[in-house]
């Protein structure tokens, strides 16, 4: 069974849980005290990710850190579907990296506003703030030619992606670094759309989304 | 400028910003809107911010009817913008007045449009024909308004016709404050696009560009992309030029404060019978036999919000006056729909309605009153209905299903003709449960069956002829539902009023003391005083006239309380009720 | 925004920073009413708090006259830019020797100290922000419950109150009332007690202490006081920075952001009576920082 060691605020621990979530993927999890505690920098924690950051999963042996790549692994492994990582579509596995290392921006801008704002971290606010909102700009125009050419979801496929559950959590909490949504509607449309995936969970700062409106 | 910005209409949002079932964050000279597009098409601009405790709508969850509060889950109508329903206080009925901020809205040039306090119509744009336009990504720019428009009038981009060319002609076809209109031409090819500036803020703008022609597949996102590009390019050349200039402090809005009777939170009022409203008979139909549908619309102006439960006094045109309670769903606010039988023994009220009432007619009606609140904190609610007992019924399971909290409606009727509302019966699915052609003893044998098996946090609602709501609260209590379960209401009271006895009446908070004689009611005689105090039916079924008693033994005649409420002797139906003791106080 | 120049807040006792955060000797910066301030635990406990300057750079080259009143209480270090009164408020509890004493975390928050009270006090947002935790719709109704203002010990109480809660205790299956007391003896300070699931005749205790970073940002200081012999400290604090987590982003999201104190500014409901007195309170105290004052 899968092992994952979580913190319940840290939007990329929360990644898998969501991922794992859709999924169905059975897993149980070791509570990591990030903050106040630092646990993540403690010696026990070193030896499983020598860079002391979460999340990391525990797979019968097999220790993995790097959010994204943890994503890239379970929807490898065990989505029979095959379309959270299509591994037999070259261009979209390309899409999807593309996407991925956004998301890495996306932790490094958004997430870094909200640790200074919230968890009193020592980072440059207005630099992270000013990169977010670059990003995002990015993305909304990105999401906004989506829906034009009659799609839903970040790369392009029918279906969403890992690239979807990769972006969305920074972005949702991204209020709390005093980065505002209101510039970007295609985005917050698109987080809409990510709400109402089968098997979508919460995280303390995301709220569900109510139920689409039924096919007529 | 801004100052009279105030009073022009500006786009706030693309059409295609409001999918259903979203909530889209929008802001206006400074003032945030929660905007939202019901399942019927309207469209809600509404102050972001709800009345309770201001957290933003636009975090909101619009359920296509309905837009709830993220915080305490208040429902606010579609349209109304009226609260529906406090769950913090399942049991009472939110005063109609809680009603959220709402700023108009029009639809026109793939655009929504809005404005704080509107003079004249939204503008006639000169070259912008309805129906074959091309609305572009509305791009934000952190630069006030006024910037923005200078740069755009100096914008250039191809022609539809041209898109991949080079060095098109652009002239300015008009420029105003929050606009400017471009022309392009290529050769053969011309494209005249509008260019409006919605300010956001002192510092914010949105450029929303429209063009005159629409195209396809994929030569439209070719144009979009090119404006797109040219667009953002033109943007962060505004940005950089505003970049070192101090930015002018946010427009602070000012919030409408609630009146002074909310922020008490007062029993709800209304006074005496009266017909506020006017509305049209859109459509009058046959719903089933001998039961006659109309759909009431508002003469002008929009109705105000009612909730499930709640009935309406229709005046008719002979004088005579009743009650029917308003069959929607929620969020269903463009008129209300109630169901009329025709009463074999009418004194003329049922058969006015059926024989004189026309389409086209405009009837006074009263506003909406709620004295048969729905809760929505039980584990299952069942819902007993008789004949035209649906209507009230109808309403509540409607907002029931919405939310997907547990119910079933048991729909008592003499058969398959006499079911109402086919069309919203048949949107309850399995929770319908028809029950046809049953005698008394066989209605019983039903009832004790639907009845079984209460369980704590079980609600029924029961609303149908006398005999049969006597037999279904006698069960429902032999079967261990207690009172304060048990909800019911009567479309008539049939006790025979005894109104021969005389006695004082005080009344506390008016400090008038008054005598009520045989033949006249506690109602009569406080408004024959110039006391002015609610009513509907005035027949002791509806429960609009209740007071409060502080004193004194009361001698129920109504049938609106139940036996725990009577026995406890603290409210009274004024219409019929009357004092076993010498002297009542009452609370008024 | 200008310094706090309201007396009543200026006088009171604030919050820094939690002990079990701090090295002994090592300086931490923070911002308390607009003011750049430095702080320091000693070997000894005892904390030194001064205005930050670039010359002071250890606690032992801070004069007396340089210091600011200094407490250590409940596990926190306390303050004041005034005069504050000889003693902070009592939690009695948190001497009874068989409870877990924690800070849960402590949060930067973009809101005033006000709206966060408020929302501390606030039972019928548990459906709807800490679903299937603290409550689960249908159970939406807030029951009636009792608010005085107490006079001699000059704070709110709110007692009898009861909210719905799936799952109440491990012992039992579905759902429970669970009973809540709430204190609010601090403008900026409450105290909740909560009925504990593993001793029915005592009650959990989880305090919330706001530090007024300016009028629209607090330092959210969350003090863990409970009857639990098994969990781990992380496990009982991933509980609470749950709950808070999910409160954030409704407070984030007020507006405006300061209590307004005007009676016609929102909305009130009879479920609100707690919120209202306080209100009130703050009124009659003559607070002016992180509210809108009401006009005259």
């Amino acid at each position: 069974m899968i092992t994952l060691y979580d913190y319940e605020l840290s939007g990329n621990c929360y990644k898998l849980r969501l991922l794992m979530s859709i999924l169905g993927i059975d897993h149980k999890t070791v509570p990591v005290d990030f903050y106040p505690g630092r646990e993540h920098k403690s010696e026990w924690f070193l030896k499983l990710n020598p860079l002391g950051q979460l999340p990391v999963i525990d797979d019968d042996g097999l220790v993995l850190r790097d959010a994204q790549a943890i994503l890239v692994y379970l929807a490898s492994k065990y989505d029979p579907s095959g379309t959270w990582y299509p591994r037999e579509n070259p261009a979209l596995l390309g899409e999807i990296s593309q996407w991925l290392a956004f998301a890495d921006g996306i932790t490094g801008t958004a997430s870094a506003a909200r640790l200074h704002d919230a968890l009193f971290y020592d980072f440059d606010i207005d630099a992270a703030r000013a990169g977010a909102h670059r990003l995002f700009r990015i993305l909304d125009e990105h999401l906004w030619f989506v829906e034009q050419e009659g799609r839903q979801w970040i790369c392009s496929a029918p279906q969403p992606t890992i690239a979807d559950i990769a972006c969305f959590p920074y972005i949702m909490l991204s209020e709390e670094g005093g980065i505002s949504r209101q510039d970007y509607p295609a985005i917050r449309r698109w987080c809409d759309r990510v709400k109402r995936i089968k098997g979508f969970i919460v995280m303390s700062g995301v709220f569900p989304a109510g139920p689409a409106r039924a096919a007529a | 400028m801004l100052e009279a910005a105030r009073s022009q209409w500006h786009p706030i949002a693309a059409a295609h910003d409001l999918p259903f079932r979203h909530v889209f964050h929008g802001q206006l000279l400074g003032r945030e809107f929660a905007v939202w597009r019901a399942d019927d098409g309207y469209i809600n601009i509404w102050e972001n911010r709800c009345l309770h405790r201001g957290v933003r709508l636009s975090i909101g969850i619009n359920d296509g009817r309905e837009l709830k509060c993220q915080y305490h889950g208040w429902r606010y109508s579609n349209r109304t913008a009226g609260c529906t329903y406090i769950p913090a206080h399942p049991a009472d009925a939110p005063a109609r007045t809680i009603t959220n901020r709402t700023f108009p809205a029009v639809e026109r040039y793939g655009l929504v449009w809005s404005s704080e306090e509107p003079l004249g119509e939204v503008p006639d744009v000169a070259g912008l024909a309805e129906g074959k336009l091309l609305a572009l990504r509305g791009i934000p720019v952190n630069a006030p308004a006024d910037k923005v428009v200078e740069k755009l009038k100096a914008y250039r981009f191809q022609p539809t016709g041209a898109i991949d060319g080079n060095g098109a002609e652009i002239a300015v076809e008009a420029a105003q404050d929050f606009a400017v209109a471009l022309r392009s031409r290529a050769g053969a090819a011309e494209t005249v696009g509008v260019f409006f500036v919605q300010p956001v803020d002192s510092n914010r703008s949105v450029i929303r560009g429209v063009l005159d022609q629409d195209a396809e597949g994929a030569a439209r996102i070719a144009i979009l992309r090119h404006h797109n590009e040219r667009l953002s390019k033109l943007r962060d050349e505004v940005e950089r030029d505003v970049a070192n200039a101090p930015a002018p402090a946010p427009i602070e809005p000012i919030y409408e404060r609630v009146s002074a009777e909310l922020a008490e939170m007062p029993e709800l009022t209304a006074h005496g019978r009266k017909a506020a409203l006017r509305v049209a008979v859109a459509r009058k139909w046959r719903t089933a036999d001998g039961i006659a549908g109309f759909e009431l619309r508002p003469v002008k102006g929009i109705l105000p919000t009612f909730q499930p439960g709640a009935h309406i006094d229709v005046h008719m045109p002979n004088g005579e006056i009743r009650q029917y309670s308003i069959t929607n769903g929620p969020g269903e606010t463009g008129s209300f729909t109630i169901g009329v039988k025709l009463e074999p023994d009418s004194k003329g009220g049922s058969k006015c309605m059926h024989e004189t009432v026309r389409e086209g007619d405009v009837l006074a009606i009263s506003e909406p009153r709620n004295n048969f609140p729905l809760r929505r904190d039980a584990i299952k609610t069942i819902f007993v209905a008789g004949g035209i007992g649906i209507t009230p019924l109808l309403a509540m399971a409607q907002a029931l299903k919405n939310q997907e909290l547990t119910h079933e409606l048991h729909y008592f009727a003499q058969g398959e003709q006499h079911l109402a509302f086919a069309d919203r019966l048949a949107e309850l699915g399995d929770a319908l449960k028809p029950h046809l052609g049953l005698s008394p003893d066989a209605t019983g044998a039903e009832l004790r069956r639907v009845l079984a098996e209460y369980r704590n946090g079980m609600h029924l609602y029961i609303c149908g002829p006398g005999p049969m709501l006597e037999a279904a609260r006698r069960i429902a209590a032999e079967q261990g539902w207690p009172d304060s379960a048990v909800h019911f209401e009567y479309f008539k009271n049939t006790n025979k009023i005894d109104d021969s006895s005389s006695f004082e009446v005080a009344l506390a908070r008016s400090c008038v003391t008054l005598q009520v004689p045989a033949g006249k009611t506690i109602l009569q005689v406080m408004r024959e005083s110039g006391i002015d105090v609610p009513s509907s039916c005035e027949q002791g079924a509806c429960g609009t006239c209740v007071a409060t008693v502080i004193e004194g033994e009361p001698d129920h005649q109504d049938v609106y309380l139940n036996d725990a409420e009577r026995k406890a002797g603290t409210k009274i139906m004024t219409c019929v009720s009357r004092a076993k003791s010498a002297r009542l106080v009452l609370d008024i | 925004m200008t310094k706090c120049t309201d007396s009543v807040v200026l006088n009171l006792w604030h919050p820094v920073g939690a002990i079990a955060e701090t090295v002994p000797g090592a300086v931490q910066q923070t911002v308390l009413l607009e003011e750049r301030l430095s702080f320091s635990v000693g070997a000894d406990g005892e904390p030194v708090v001064w205005r930050s300057r670039p010359d002071l750079r250890r606690a032992d080259q801070i004069a007396a006259a340089d210091r600011l009143p200094a407490k250590s209480v409940y596990g926190y270090v306390w303050t004041s830019l005034g005069s504050p009164p000889a003693d902070l408020f009592p939690i009695p509890e948190y001497a009874e020797p068989d409870r877990r004493r924690l800070n849960a975390a402590t949060f930067g928050v973009n809101v005033s100290a006000p709206r966060a009270i408020e929302n501390f006090l606030d039972m019928g947002h548990f459906p709807y922000v800490h679903t299937d935790i603290l409550g689960a719709e249908p159970h939406t109704e807030v029951k009636e419950y009792d608010v005085e203002i107490s006079v001699d010990r000059d704070e709110i109480l709110a007692t009898r109150c009861r909210f719905f809660q799936p799952m109440a205790s491990t012992a039992s299956e579905g759902g429970a009332d669970v009973d809540y007391v709430y204190r609010v003896p601090h403008p900026y300070c409450s105290v909740l007690y909560k009925s504990s699931p593993v001793d029915a005749a005592r009650r959990d205790v989880i305090a919330i202490f706001l530090q007024p970073v300016d009028q629209e940002h607090v330092r959210a200081h969350m003090l863990l006081c409970v009857l639990d012999e098994n969990s781990e400290d992380k496990v009982i604090k991933r509980f609470q920075q749950t709950i808070f987590g999910q409160d954030k982003p409704i407070l984030e999201n007020q507006v405006p952001k300061r209590l307004p104190l005007d009676p016609r500014a929102e909305t009130p409901i009879r479920a609100d009576k707690s919120a209202i007195a306080y209100r009130r309170w703050l009124s009659q105290k003559g607070v002016t920082y992180g509210v809108i004052p009401a006009a005259a």
